[in-house]
């Protein structure tokens, strides 16, 4: 905790987040007051009906996008430090999308033949997708320094993997086609228990493991060669960085599908909230910010237009848009 | 402390091709390596692979002995700290976090700073100056500011070796100074090694202390600064050859001359100050000091000087001067053939000591109203303004130090004199040659005012309130000098200055007509002064011998011998002598690229009265021809005497005894007298043409103005010393008194013992024994 601004941040967030979780499972086609919630996830089971509700559909939900939002916060944290740049981010650099693909294909070739796919499946192709792509962007960060031009053939590969991902759909013959539709435009419905369990272990390891590399990012903010005068062996962060955020937002695209934007802004409304760029506060706090956000625009997901559920990606656009625009014009006009 | 602590052992470094290869080199603690070079010639990339942050392409690189291959990145880090040209642009990072990023290597597995990394950030903060600005983002300060932070960074990080490509690029002027000082504060205070690339070679003249050039894909030349900035050379580097400099001012080389290694032995003292100064508490508690400052310009601070040396010399003691600087043409040359001060010579004299350099380590020599040549323990080091001195003056400390402390080692006493006035309140700063001196060295001071001027009681008074209280503490009494008159008279005087000043009167001196050298700079105008002093100008030779020779004209008070090493000095001299040296054909080949060749060429056309004496008289002739081992080596000499000159291996060694043969021009009446001397040569010289045979037995000839002999102490026969001044004065219509010329040493110690008959008689001996701490016997 750098300073007394940090603090308060923190404090905030952790008012937030608490009131946003009760909201979260409050909020849906059945009301549900909130201090039946509180009576309920203490243990009493007085209405069943609203017990299954809370235990089965929203609680799961809740925590799932509790826990991805703040994945999906760190991916772009981590990956606006590899590129030491403002707008990167997994949905950006078509990270999302080689995932969603990878996905999207492994489904279907499994579904034709029968099969359906179990959740480490899911992971992996996610993952193997993510790194897939992120090894493109790397190949052309290799030969292009320019960063405007890096972000422009992310989205052009995210492109043509939701333009792939969206023939494969279109001309799969399945009843499961309707989820798989929903899933690859981003959402966080039928996530059950099982899933919620694994999601909790993979984002808290890979949390632990990001906090880890608190020193490193700190000195790194200096720019390689004085980090590697420092100490820093850049190529195990640089490595730890790639890999730690590619499964962070793989794991987000396996079972949410692609959700934009949250990784890119979440870390520049924390630090123009905090005031600071300093790892220490900026990897728990983007976790936190992460998941309160994604809660919010889950919950205006589910609600606003309900019993439709809009996709999630289209919430996170409209809201986070505007800040990174903002952003990004507010440090031209410093720079210029 | 001579341990290296970086070395490179045929190290080639490059990116996907070798850029620069064959590099071994060797950093040293406590020393300032400087790489230069044209741009693209690998000063980065090689300043970037000895700090281990680009893999060396073959080679090893050795840190404390160690291959850096095998160690990990955090032990290097430890040890190298770099300052880099890339900008950095950490968002949101106050200049303390950026600082602090130097503690790295130390912190734990979270980077959590420990109090003792807070205490080294904020003492780094406070050393440089920058608790002000030490909270403001690092994004929003300057250029300069932020090249700051980025050294403080690197300083917090407690390296061996600081690395720093171009650090003052970019910035302008009070950051380049600030950034440079530093620099020389942490390889002195720290022992710190700094390897730095820099483009802007008259800062690298100045702050180096080994200098690398880089190019064509090698390491061209390495060595001192006066080694690498040879004109030739670093033109060559740059491939400015035949470029015009008409935009650049002053030429940031050394032009292309001999006389290096003497200099660079000179340059490496001064440049690097001794940290393990051998027991220097030892050495001031075994030997007391009296310092006489003074409260104006000649209020007879060196002839007081001068008495005490005297009376502490005949009580028994061994006593030395000293003067830590001096500003003088009229120097003296050593029996080791270093340059000082005239006056520390003669209070050496006083002292009964031979005189030496270390008693007065730095003479600067006006050259005109702006620069001064620096005479650092008797070796010209260069032409400096009077502002890049004063830059410069902070590096002398040990310098003074160091030439102190040989003289304490061997004297029971030590005389010291100041400069001037201690309070020249703007010009303190660094001082060291009053307070600054009083307090490295812990003198007791004894203050003189010289009644004759007036305002005794404000000259005294004055000075003493003015002085800073520690300073003060120091003066342990006052002297009232040329007082002219019934002392009686000035009883009341003393009495009210001791009550005012709370300082004892240690005496007051009545007005001395002595003829003693005691002035430093009587001289200081001679070039623009048509008439007044009959002056001398003795061309120093940089490898002059024999200069004794000139002693002589010490005897007469209004003769001026001026040793001339430049053009710009030689002006118009009433004489010009050429002395012996120890290797003629550098030096006439010196003589050349000087400038003084065509000066003296043109004087001689003028009618001025040449003297060549052994090596110079051959330097007069048309050619000397050496014959070494088969290889014939040959110079044209100033064509002034039609003589040629062989030199062979035979050594010419024997008294003299002969008389003036002939002789022409003005001194043409000087015929006959006789003379006695010795030759020591090497050569034979012979005319090619009918000639005036000048001393006798063909050891001279002379045609003219223009006199060649190889007799040293040709002046010293009493003689043809008086008659030759007096008809070069005749000539030019000066006066000079000849009286005083007897038998020199005797007239000396008259007038030194008339010196310390006055000063025993007026001054209160037993207080001043006392004030030094030894018994009066």
């Amino acid at each position: 905790m750098q300073n007394k601004r940090s603090k308060l941040t923190f404090i905030f967030l952790i008012f937030l987040l608490i009131v946003m979780l009760l909201v979260s499972i409050m909020s849906g086609s059945v009301r549900i007051g909130a201090w039946e919630v509180i009576h309920m996830i203490s243990g009493k089971k007085d209405d069943l009906m609203n017990y299954n509700i809370i235990y089965n559909i929203r609680l799961p939900r809740t925590i799932a996008a509790f826990f991805l939002g703040g994945a999906l916060a760190l991916s772009g944290y981590l990956l606006q430090t590899f590129f030491n740049n403002p707008i990167a981010g997994p949905f950006v650099l078509g990270i999302s999308s080689g995932a969603k693909l990878t996905v999207a294909l492994t489904m279907i070739f499994l579904l034709e033949r029968g099969k359906t796919i179990n959740s480490a499946g899911m992971i992996l192709s996610a993952f193997a997708g993510a790194m897939a792509a992120m090894g493109f962007v790397l190949i052309v960060s290799f030969y292009v320094r320019n960063m405007s031009i890096l972000i422009v053939c992310g989205i052009m590969t995210g492109y043509i993997c939701s333009a792939v991902t969206d023939l494969v759909v279109t001309f799969a013959d399945d009843s499961n086609i309707i989820n798989l539709h929903n899933w690859s435009l981003g959402s966080f419905s039928g996530i059950d228990i099982k899933d919620v369990k694994e999601i909790v272990i993979i984002t808290v390891i890979g949390l632990i493991m990001v906090l880890m590399l608190v020193k490193p990012i700190g000195a790194y903010r200096l720019g390689e060669t004085y980090a590697k005068n420092m100490g820093v062996n850049i190529k195990l962060l640089r490595a730890a960085l790639i890999v730690l955020s590619s499964i962070l937002a793989a794991t987000v695209t396996a079972y949410a599908g692609p959700i934009s934007f949250v990784g890119i802004a979440v870390p520049h409304i924390l630090k123009s909230m905090t005031g600071t760029s300093s790892p220490g506060v900026m990897i728990p706090g983007c976790f936190m910010t992460g998941a309160l956000i994604t809660l919010f625009c889950d919950c205006i997901a589910r609600t606003v237009f309900a019993p439709t559920e809009v996709s999630i990606s289209s919430v996170t656009a409209v809201l986070l848009v505007p800040v990174v625009i903002s952003m990004l014009v507010k440090r031209h006009m410093a720079q210029s | 402390m001579n341990d290296s602590i970086l070395k490179t052992e045929n190290l080639i470094i490059g990116y996907d091709k070798d850029i620069v290869g064959n590099i071994d080199l060797t950093v040293t603690a406590g020393k300032i390596l400087t790489l230069i070079g044209p741009n693209g010639s690998g000063k980065s990339t090689l300043l970037r692979t000895l700090a281990g942050l680009h893999k060396e392409r073959n080679g090893i690189i050795y840190l404390n002995g160690k291959s850096i291959i095998s160690l990990k990145a955090e032990e290097i880090a430890r040890e190298i700290s770099v300052v880099m040209t890339m900008t950095v642009k950490p968002e949101l990072m106050s200049c303390r976090e950026v600082i602090a990023t130097g503690r790295y290597p130390y912190t734990g597995m979270f980077g959590r700073l420990r109090d003792e990394d807070n205490s080294i950030i904020d003492e780094t903060i406070s050393n440089m100056g920058m608790e002000d600005i030490s909270e403001n983002p690092f994004m929003s300060i300057s250029d300069g500011q932020k090249q700051r932070v980025m050294l403080a960074r690197a300083i917090c990080q407690e390296p061996s070796v600081l690395i720093l490509d171009e650090p003052t690029s970019y910035l302008d002027i009070k950051y380049k100074l600030d950034i440079l000082t530093r620099l020389k504060e942490l390889v002195r205070e720290k022992n710190i090694a700094v390897i730095l690339s820099i483009h802007e070679l008259d800062i690298a003249m100045h702050i180096s202390d080994h200098v690398i050039a880089l190019g064509e894909g090698k390491i061209l030349k390495e060595g001192t600064v006066r080694e690498v900035f040879r004109e030739s050379f670093i033109r060559s580097l740059y491939g400015i050859e035949n470029s015009s400099l008409e935009f650049i001012g002053s030429v940031p080389w050394f032009t292309d001359e001999n006389n290096t290694e003497d200099v660079n032995n000179i340059f490496k003292a001064f440049v690097s100050p001794k940290t393990d100064q051998p027991d220097k508490e030892e050495g001031k508690g075994s030997c007391p000091v009296l310092m006489i400052q003074g409260t104006m310009s000649n209020a007879g601070k060196s002839l007081i000087a001068a008495g005490l040396c005297r009376i502490f010399a005949n009580d028994g003691y061994r006593v030395a001067p000293f003067k830590a600087q001096n500003m003088a043409l009229n120097s003296y040359i050593t029996k080791a053939g270093g340059e000082m001060g005239r006056a520390q010579a003669v209070q050496a004299e006083c002292a009964k000591r031979t005189p030496d350099v270390s008693m007065n380590p730095i003479l600067l020599k006006p050259n005109d109203d702006h620069t001064s040549q620096v005479i650092v323990n008797g070796k010209a080091i260069g032409n400096m303004t009077a502002a890049e001195y004063f830059g410069y003056r902070k590096q002398l400390i040990p310098v003074v130090r160091e030439a102190f402390d040989r003289l304490a080692q061997s004297s029971d006493i030590i005389i010291v004199e100041g400069a001037g006035s201690p309070v020249e309140l703007n010009l303190n700063k660094d001082d060291i040659v009053n307070m600054g001196l009083a307090r490295l060295i812990d003198a007791s001071v004894i203050l003189v005012g010289d009644i004759d001027r007036g305002g005794i009681f404000a000259q005294l008074i004055g000075t003493l309130e003015l002085l800073e209280e520690e300073d003060r503490r120091r003066v342990k009494g006052l002297i009232v000098n040329k007082f002219r008159g019934d002392l009686k008279l000035f009883d009341e005087g003393v009495q009210i200055l001791e009550e005012r000043s709370a300082s004892k009167v240690l005496g007051v001196v009545p007005y001395l007509k002595l003829n003693i050298d005691d002035e430093d700079s009587l001289s200081e105008k001679i070039c623009r002064k048509e008439e007044g002093e009959f002056n001398i100008a003795v061309i120093r030779l940089p490898h002059i011998s024999n200069f004794t020779d000139f002693d002589v004209f010490a005897q007469l008070p209004e003769v001026t011998v001026r040793y001339v090493d430049s053009p710009s000095e030689l002006c118009k001299p009433d004489m010009l002598i050429i002395p012996g040296s120890k290797n003629t054909i550098s030096d006439l080949k010196w003589l050349k690229t000087s400038g003084l060749y065509d000066r003296i060429k043109s004087l001689s056309y003028e009618g001025t009265v040449i003297f060549g004496i052994c090596g110079g008289y051959q330097m007069l002739g048309r050619r000397i021809e050496e014959n070494a081992d088969g290889e014939v080596n040959a110079e044209e000499g100033l064509l002034l005497l039609p003589v040629d000159t062989v030199i062979h291996k035979d050594k010419v060694t024997r008294e003299y005894r002969g008389s003036i043969a002939g002789a022409t021009g003005i001194l043409s009446s000087i015929k006959g007298i006789e003379i006695k001397g010795y030759e020591i040569h090497m050569g034979q010289t012979d005319t090619y043409e009918p000639l005036t045979e000048f001393t006798s037995g063909k050891s001279g000839y002379c045609r003219e103005n223009i006199y060649g002999t190889y007799i040293h102490g040709f002046f010293d026969s009493k003689e043809v010393l008086i008659r030759i001044v007096r008809l070069l004065a005749e000539a030019a219509g000066k006066k000079v008194n000849t009286d005083t010329v007897r038998d020199r040493a005797v007239y000396k110690e008259d007038q030194y013992s008339i010196l310390e008959e006055a000063l025993r008689n007026s001054l209160d001996m037993e207080l001043i024994y006392k004030i030094a701490g030894l018994s009066k016997p």
